[in-house]
């Protein structure tokens, strides 16, 4: 009957703020990120629970499997917190709930962690960081670029905790209901496909030094190509090892190493240097 | 500063880089940021700052989805332009020495992932039945970061202090074609980062937008300040044109 007074304080949130940033810690192959979710809801468990049956259930909960991307998994987190509070004093609710919510967020708030924060925000400001080291400008982009990639992380997490909490389960149906995702989706990926497209030409290099000699005119093969496009080899091979990825489902790794022989064939025989 | 001394302070940065990594992300584990830190312990700010922009270009892309461990930058980065400067091969002699030793960092990571953290993982789980929090901190952060400076601290300081005459000794003994073969090789790897980055993005219907940037610096020579900025512009224009007026009639 003691646990109907406890209310989750900004102060406990605070708590899971700061617990949240380990959720990786132990991250592992058999359950992922199920023990750094386990300590971001540590303060909140110890505070809600006082019969031990409760709490240890509740720790037990929370060591189920889990994974998304670090960051945005303070999200799924926030709403946990939520969660516990409404069932600590509503024994009526189906604590399954709980692992229900957290496994429906998993995929769609990865994709998108993963698509925006990784493959758009982290290229963008690496990008703009070399640009400002190429200018001569020292450590100002490497500066620029913790300090960007800091507020991001950091803001995210405070972000999810928080609003997590304050909405609770409401911001799963807004997440599910309203298209955000999808939306949100869409805007990172036009943001990924252009970056992408643009940096094919500046950061993927290929040359083939190979000249053929007609008569008088000596002709470059690299130099016929690059006036009718710039770039395109790197651009057709980039095509090549996304159709390799998706349709032949050949790791990237292996890929990369592949990368790496062909090149170096590729220099004994004068087709590629 | 001794040899011994700037091994063991880019051994504890790469520590460090690794629990940021793990914890927190500001993303001091990136190689832009690598490069210059330990240019600037190895007496070399200059060599440091272009060997990060070199691996950083190389890496820019590769993002791996979901359980995948990618070869790893930050442990690559801190030996390459270690060695690159005690060696006195310049950012070739980087290059050529960073790619193979990110397989070996993604070997740690992946042992780390799958044994190591196993074990602490099962660990938090019987500090858990005893409702034991110290337990929990001690083997969900306390130990499993601390094995950082094990997996990348210990064999950074020994590649930078006992490493970087064998290391270059090898890359002297490999016949120069292979050399070349890796640096041009390393241009080509970016294709494969950018090819996993397009295959995770779900809304394949924005394909076109892909041509648009790639036109945009193949003809126009736009830098990458400029592409990020078209992307920053493209996206706005999909939201004016598209979800704004939804959003209006629903």
């Amino acid at each position: 009957m003691e646990n109907k007074a406890k209310k989750i304080t900004k102060k406990d949130l605070w708590k899971v703020f700061l617990n949240q940033m380990t959720i990786r810690g132990a991250n592992n192959y058999e359950r992922q990120q199920n023990a750094g979710f386990t300590q971001a809801m540590m303060p909140i468990i110890e505070k809600l629970y006082t019969d031990p049956e409760e709490k240890k259930a509740a720790y037990e909960r929370h060591m189920e499997y889990f994974l998304t991307q670090d960051m945005v998994s303070a999200i799924p987190v926030g709403i946990a917190v939520a969660m516990e509070e409404k069932y600590a004093t509503d024994p009526d609710m189906d604590p399954s709930s709980i692992n229900a919510v957290k496994t429906a967020l998993m995929g769609p708030l990865a994709g998108l962690g993963d698509s925006l924060l990784n493959g758009t925000a982290r290229p963008i400001l690496a990008s703009l960081a070399i640009s400002l080291v190429n200018a001569n400008l020292g450590w100002v982009g490497p500066i620029l670029f913790v300090l960007g990639m800091g507020f991001i992380s950091i803001g995210i997490r405070y972000l999810g905790v928080f609003q997590g909490y304050a909405q609770g389960v409401k911001l799963v149906d807004k997440i599910q209901s309203s298209g955000l995702i999808s939306k949100v989706t869409d805007i990172a990926a036009i943001a990924a496909y252009t970056i992408v497209g643009g940096f094919i030409p500046l950061l993927v290099y290929m040359n083939i030094p190979i000249t053929i000699t007609s008569g008088e005119t000596v002709i470059s093969i690299q130099e016929t190509l690059n006036g009718l496009m710039p770039g395109v080899l790197g651009l057709a091979y980039t095509g090549l090892m996304y159709y390799l990825i998706t349709k032949k489902k050949i790791s990237a790794v292996k890929l990369i190493f592949v990368t790496m022989i062909v090149a170096i064939v590729g220099v004994y025989l004068g087709v590629l240097g | 500063m001794s040899l011994f001394m700037q091994a063991l302070l880019v051994a504890i940065f790469v520590t460090v880089a690794f629990i940021d990594s793990h914890t927190v992300q500001t993303h001091i584990f990136r190689p832009i940021v690598v490069g210059p830190v330990v240019g600037a312990i190895m007496g070399d700010f200059q060599t440091g700052l272009s060997v990060g922009v070199i691996v950083e270009l190389m890496f820019l892309a590769v993002i791996f989805v979901g359980t995948a461990v990618p070869p790893n930058p930050t442990i690559s980065t801190a030996i390459a332009t270690a060695v690159a400067i005690l060696g006195g091969g310049g950012t070739e002699l980087a290059v050529a020495t960073a790619l193979p030793i990110s397989f070996i960092g993604q070997v740690a990571e992946t042992v780390q992932n799958s044994v190591i953290n196993v074990f602490f993982m099962h660990r938090v789980e019987k500090a858990a039945e005893r409702m034991d929090t110290r337990g929990i901190v001690m083997n969900n952060t306390i130990l499993p970061m601390s094995m950082n400076a094990l997996l990348y601290g210990v064999p950074t300081f020994l590649a930078v202090y006992f490493g970087a005459d064998y290391v270059a000794g090898i890359i002297q003994a490999i016949p120069d074609k292979i050399i070349t073969g890796l640096t041009v090789g390393g241009g080509m790897v970016g294709a494969v980062g950018f090819a996993l980055l397009l295959s995770s993005i779900k809304s394949r219907q924005m394909w076109p937008f892909m041509f648009l940037g790639f036109f945009f610096a193949a003809y126009l020579h736009i830098n990458m300040i400029g592409i990020a900025l078209l992307a920053v512009v493209f996206s706005a224009m999909y939201y004016y044109f598209k979800l704004a007026p939804e959003a209006k009639t629903n």
